[in-house]
Formats: structure tokens, sequence, C-alpha cells
């Protein structure tokens, strides 16, 4: 049945993408819910909550202020708020409630700027549709309010920005580590990671990188869009240094690697260098037609997995460990390749 | 900007009267902040009996959660503990379920299949939907008679509705009358009593039962210790139930009016004379006197042993904690302690202590959990000896510390004793 899982838990939501871009710039990060949303981004999709806090609240809607609309209470709380919080900006992330009441955005977004005189950005979030699309979202709107005046910019050959990097992309927070000494190595001096690290004044000055790296569907809008605005060239890649099914011979063999896209291709060229036969990608997350192969699938229910694995006969199965219950009776060999966004757990492999 | 976290002396707090409570510390009159304590209750399932492990306290029971996506995202942090493995399935909706409401009729044909995975079938099924059907209205109890009718089954409803946490019946109160209603009129047996109000059942050491066993009870039933189905529906014989918690009222009131149980309120102290007079009035509205002088003294003699040992302490108090926070204040200063910091919203019904603080410990400090500005407190600075409740060690993390809240709740004397042996044995170990 459409959208009945028995095994898996629902994967990271819109709105925990969308703040995980955020996270490190700032701001004021209100999450348009009555508690729960807030809850599930602080204490389970946001791996940084335990190391450093950010000031990320819930604006604690109740039944009657989603029924009458309130909108007025929320900038009221906000201001309150932004008294006491230090903050370059403000953000307002959407969820299933302003989902069903049709939350006017744009206008909140106005109202808020006119109380707290802070530039404010909205990602309309639901919910319902998984983290990548809320990563894309907040990005974009945040390069988008924050443009550079194009007199400003001086670019710096040595500054590479990498786009769609939130730790929700990854198997860990290690592995952002090994994305800057990656492009570090390949001759950059300063690697500013949107999404992970980099601060507000890093997207003000965002058109003063030489390069922008993509290493997930995610962030490749938001590339195209500094592209045409600032000029600057992107790539579309995964710098993944580690290697990849240490100790098992994957020569002639048929392997499956199910992650996000970027990540899933840049396992298959290594899978590949080292002769497997053929490799497979498969996403539960947004996939690119031009990055895909003929026999990528795009994954959906959790039946999805069980079916393509049966389908496909792989000698290898390359995923994160939380699918492996899935198909309890794949009799090849099973690497675990954590995606944070599956399972919610970090591994370091 | 002055970046700090606000706060309030009980003082301020007692002038300015239950119908005064500053903004700051009312949960709907600001951003709410995701602290340790918020997050124990805004991350459903995280920690504790939120609305989901609540609804399967029902022996043998699974739990089809009807919801977007992001509402039941961390329940793994609850399905991967054994228990509750293979009781927890999800039907997601999407965007347009939202304006069709399609997803409520695939409602029966997805517990259906549940049922078919399971290789047991379930004693009951409970539907957890969340804010997005508060919000759409939905007939839920039409849901659970056709889902009963193709699939055989007992269906209940569970409403992880966050938007009415403050309203008339908070989630956590529906959930418990929701679970209650499963059970049917029986033979009364006037040796049997339910103890209503927690999930997970009483220490096994508390007093409660050697003092109801004293005066003829043999059975005293709990949700959290029936190991069956069955077990949970001999509830239903009870003579009374004792509601020792306030969650529990309206079930309690439900099942008096549904199955002629009458029922008793009883609440948890840890001031050893309130307990003391708690046992005196039950016993007069049975008709029985209890002997409690030797849990009385138990519980002193552990008070006397902690201020002996260590004198004059300062503790903190969280919420996250099985006690009433200013409960347990004012019965540590009455004890000879002192309380510098309390993490928790007061509440007119508070009152009743906080006047009492304001005598004895006027100075004492109220934070709330949620306020934006806790952001700012500033836990370099020791603000006592020993913090009490899981959230205050976030707070005071230089500090030894006595969580206290375990699911297994401590109750009565006992309780009071468990505290301090505890509180004693975290002292000692950092001594």
């Amino acid at each position: 049945m459409k959208g009945l899982r028995l095994v898996l838990t629902p994967f990271a939501p819109d709105q925990s993408g969308a703040t995980g871009v955020l996270y490190d710039m700032g701001g004021i990060i209100i999450i348009c819910d009555a508690g729960g949303c807030a809850g599930n981004i602080c204490g389970f999709d946001e791996p940084r909550w335990s190391n450093h806090r950010s000031a990320i609240f819930s604006a604690g809607l109740r039944d009657m202020d989603a029924i009458l609309g309130r909108d007025d209470r929320l900038v009221e709380k906000l201001s309150m708020a932004a008294k006491d919080i230090e903050a370059n900006f403000v953000a307002v992330i959407g969820t299933p409630v302003p989902a069903v009441i049709a939350t006017d955005y744009k206008a909140l977004e106005r109202m808020a700027e006119k109380k707290t005189g802070l530039p404010v950005i909205t990602v309309e979030a639901n919910g319902m549709r998984t983290y990548d699309r809320g990563e894309e979202e907040a990005c974009l709107a945040l390069f988008k309010k924050f443009k550079q005046d194009k007199d400003s910019i001086k670019v710096n050959e040595k500054r590479v920005g990498v786009l769609g990097a939130v730790p929700m992309e990854l198997g860990s927070v290690a592995e952002k580590d090994m994305i800057v000494n990656n492009l570090k190595a390949e001759g950059y001096k300063e690697v500013t990671t949107y999404g992970f690290g980099a601060t507000f004044d890093d997207v003000l000055r965002a058109g003063d990188a030489s390069l922008n790296v993509a290493v997930s569907p995610a962030g490749i809008k938001a590339a195209k869009y500094l592209k045409d605005t600032y000029g600057t060239p992107y790539e579309i890649r995964m710098p993944l240094g580690r290697s990849i099914a240490d100790g098992i011979d994957v020569k002639n063999k048929k392997v499956l690697v199910v992650h996000q896209q970027v990540y899933a291709n840049a396992v298959r060229d290594k899978l590949l260098e080292k002769g497997a036969l053929s490799v497979d990608v498969g996403s539960y997350f947004m996939m690119d037609k031009e990055l895909s192969a003929e026999a990528d699938v795009r994954l959906e229910e959790e039946d999805d997995f069980v079916v393509l694995t049966t389908k496909g006969k792989y000698d290898i199965i390359m995923a994160d460990g939380i699918l492996k219950p899935l198909i309890k009776d794949f009799g090849g060999d099973y690497i675990n390749l954590p995606h944070f966004a599956l399972s919610g757990k970090q591994e370091v492999v | 900007m002055a970046k700090k976290a606000v706060s309030y002396s009980i003082e301020e707090l007692n002038k300015l009267g239950k119908d005064g409570i500053p903004k700051a510390l009312v949960s709907g009159e600001h951003l709410i902040y995701n602290s340790p304590a918020s997050l124990m209750f805004n991350s459903p399932g995280a920690e504790g009996f939120g609305v989901k492990r609540a609804g399967l306290a029902v022996p043998d029971s699974v739990m089809l959660i009807v919801s977007p996506g992001c509402c039941a995202r961390n329940t793994s942090l609850i399905s991967s503990m054994p228990e509750y493995e293979n009781r927890f399935f999800y039907l997601l909706m999407d965007e347009t379920d939202l304006v069709t409401g399609r997803h409520l009729k695939k409602i029966p044909d997805a517990i259906e299949e549940i049922i078919n995975f399971l290789p047991k079938k379930p004693s009951a099924v409970m539907i957890c939907i969340t804010c997005v059907d508060a919000l759409l209205g939905t007939d839920m109890d039409r849901i659970v008679r056709k889902a009963e009718e193709k699939c055989n089954v007992h269906v209940r409803p569970c409403y992880m509705y966050a938007l009415t946490r403050e309203g008339r019946k908070p989630p956590m109160v529906h959930v418990r009358q929701s679970i209650y209603t499963l059970l049917e009129k029986r033979k009364k047996n006037p040796k049997s009593v339910n103890l209503l109000g927690f999930f997970a059942g009483l220490k096994d050491d508390s007093e409660v039962y050697d003092l109801l066993k004293s005066v003829g009870i043999q059975n005293i039933r709990e949700i959290g210790k029936c190991k069956t189905y069955e077990d949970f529906m001999d509830m239903g014989e009870a003579n009374f139930n004792l509601c020792l918690y306030h969650e529990a009222r309206f079930a309690a009131n439900d099942i008096q009016e549904r199955l002629g149980i009458p029922y008793i309120d009883i609440t948890r102290f840890y001031d050893i004379e309130r307990i003391r007079k708690q046992y005196a009035a039950l016993g007069q509205a049975i008709g029985v006197s209890f002997k409690d002088e030797k849990y009385y003294e138990e519980a002193k003699a552990a008070i006397e042993r902690v201020k002996k040992e260590f004198g004059e302490l300062t503790f903190t108090i969280g919420e996250s904690i099985n006690a009433n926070s200013y409960e347990l204040a004012l019965a540590l200063i009455r004890y000879g302690f002192k309380v510098s910091e309390i993490y928790c919203d007061p509440t007119p019904e508070q009152y009743v202590y906080i006047r009492k603080l304001s005598e004895l410990s006027p100075e004492t400090l109220i934070f709330s959990n949620l306020e934006p500005t806790m952001l700012y407190y500033d836990v370099s600075k020791k603000k006592c000896d020993i913090s009490l409740g899981k959230d205050a060690s976030y707070y005071q993390p230089e500090s030894p510390n006595v969580r206290f809240n375990s699911d297994i709740q401590p109750y009565g004397y006992r309780g009071v004793t468990a505290l301090m042996n505890e509180i004693y044995d975290s002292l000692k170990e950092v001594r």
C-alpha cells in the first residue's frame, strides 16, 4: 500500500533539511509548529545540537492560533525574542500546520520584517517531503535574500564553496572534514561549506568564490543560481577521499549503491575503478536525470527497495544498515553505507 | 543586549500572584526554546512516556501512526527498544491527503495489512493521529468503527495533538482515557483495586502495596504491570480506583461513568508529613486505618542521614523528574536544605507551594525551561551542591546530579527514601 511502512521509520523531513542549512548562520530560526517538529529537529535530526546550540525555536502554535490564523501573535512572540536574542536574520520554516491552514508566508515575512527590523526568509516546508527539498529551498532563499553587490565581488581563486552538505546528506559529521580536506588537497585554501560551518558573513560574500561544488542534488539549484548571479562556475561531485568496500572483492560483481545521488555516484566511480562489473544507484531522495545511469532507480516506498534488490540480483549492496531488515533473505555482501537522513544515526565508516 | 536568561525570584512570583505570572514563564506567550526538558516532551517518544509509548501500554497492542513523515520520524528511538519491536507502523500522508482526506479511507486496509504481516494477531490497534487531523476535524470514531468491523480487532484512537497541549483535554489526558475504554464491565471484586496514572507502574517496594494488602486488598493492578491482555481486562473488576496522577483523572471519571468503578485522588508528595496526612485521609475514605509508622520513620532516617553526612545542602531542581518540582523544593527546604534555582514554569496550581516557598526561601530563582533566553543560561556558574532531575544536570554540569526520572515510578515514603538514598550515594561518590 502506498505510504504504508511496516519496517522503516520515516526519513528526515524537509523542515530538518531547511534548518540544517541555516543552523550555523547566527539567525533566529522559527519552526512554525506546535512543538513536535522543532523537537524532532533538535532532538533527533540535527547532530550539531549536542555540541553547539543554535537559536532554533518552536512557534509554540496552539489550536486557536491555527484556526484563527493568528500570524500577528507569532510576529509578536518573534519581536519579543528578537529584543533578547542576538541575530543577523530571521528564518520561518513551515511544517504541516501552516500547510493545512495555507499560511501566507510572504505576508508573514513582510509583517515580521516590519516589526523586528531584521531581514526575514521563509521556507514553505510541510513535513511531508524529504529533507533534501527543504535544504534546496532554504539554500536558494538564503542566497536570494542576501545578494552580494556585484561591484563588491573580488574573486578569490583559492576559495571554493560547497553546497548541499548538511549533516543529513552524509554518514557522519566527520565526513565534512573529508570534503574540506580533499578540496584543500586540490589547492583551495578556503573551503566554505554552506550549511555546515559557513557563517552569515560567508553568505554575504558568496560571489567571491572561484568555484562552487554541489555535493548533493539539493545543492544544484543554488549552484546554478550563483552561476547565473555572479558567474561562478560549478561542478557536481562528492570529493570522496576515503576508500570504499575495503576487504571485499568487488571484481566482476554486480553492485547496488543506495545513498543521496551525488554521494552514490562517487561510490560508483570508486567501485568501477576497483573492477566491479556494474554498479546501479538507488535513492530515496532527489535524483537528477543528467546524473543518472540507465539502470539507476528512484525509490519511494519501502517495498521498492525489496523489488529492486530482488530483480537486480546483486552480489553486493551498499546502503544504510537501516534498510537491511527489509531483505532478510539477501545472500550477498551487505556493506553499511551510513546516510544520516535515513537512519538518524551517525556512524563512522 | 544583555544575553542573560530571564528569571524571577519566588518572592516576586508570589507578589505577582497566580493571575499575574510573567509572560516569560507562560509557555503560550513566547517562542519555545528547545531545552533538554522541552525536548523530552516536544520530541515525542524521545524520553519517558509520550503519546506513542503510552498508547502501547496495553499488552500485545500495536500502533499505526497516520501522519506526515515528520511526526513519526524520531519513533525509531522507541521502536529500536526490544519491547517495541514490530509494534509501530506508519501510514504516511502526502499533500493530496491534506486536501482530500483520502488517507483516512486507507486506514482499515492498512490495519488488515499489518495484521497479515504480524505472526500473531495484536490485542488492539491504536491509531495515532497528529496536528494535521486535529485541524482537518477528522471523525476518528467513524474510522475506528469501520476498522473494527473490517479487521475484527479492537481499535482505539490516540491523539498526538501538540496544538492542544494546554487545552481542556491535552494528549496525555486523552490517551489515558482512550486505553481504558478497552475495559469492559465485570462483576466487582471487593478485594481488587487499580492504580491509575502511570504507564510503567510503581516501584515494587512502594509501601502502597503493603498498606493496601494489610487492609485486605488482594489484587492491586496497574496497566504497566499487566503481562497479558487478559491481565489488563481484569482491571474491570476493581472495587475502586486510586488515581495517582492528575492526568489520569479524566480516565478515572470515564471509568466511573461507564463501569461504575469509583475513584479516589491521591497525590505524590515528598513531604513526609503530607504523605502521612494523605494516608490518614485515604484510610478514612475507605473505612480503614493504615499503619504507616515504619515507612515514615524509615524515610525520616534517610533524610537525617543525608543531613548528618553533608549538612545544609543546596539543590537545584529541574522538571524532568518524578516529582512536582515545587512540592519537592518545599519539602527539601522544610527538611533544612536550600534550593537555589528551579527550572520549571509555575502554574496557578503550584501557588499552594509558591506561597509557602516565598515565606521560607524568597530568594529561590525560577527559570523557564522553554523561554528563548535560556539559550544564554550560564552553565559555568555553579549554583548547587547537587542537582535533581535530568534537565537540571544540563544547567549545572559541574555538580553531581540525581536524575530520578525512571519510567518505574517512586511513590510515597519509599519514594522519599529512594531519593534521599540516591542523593547520599551520589554525593559520597564525588567526595
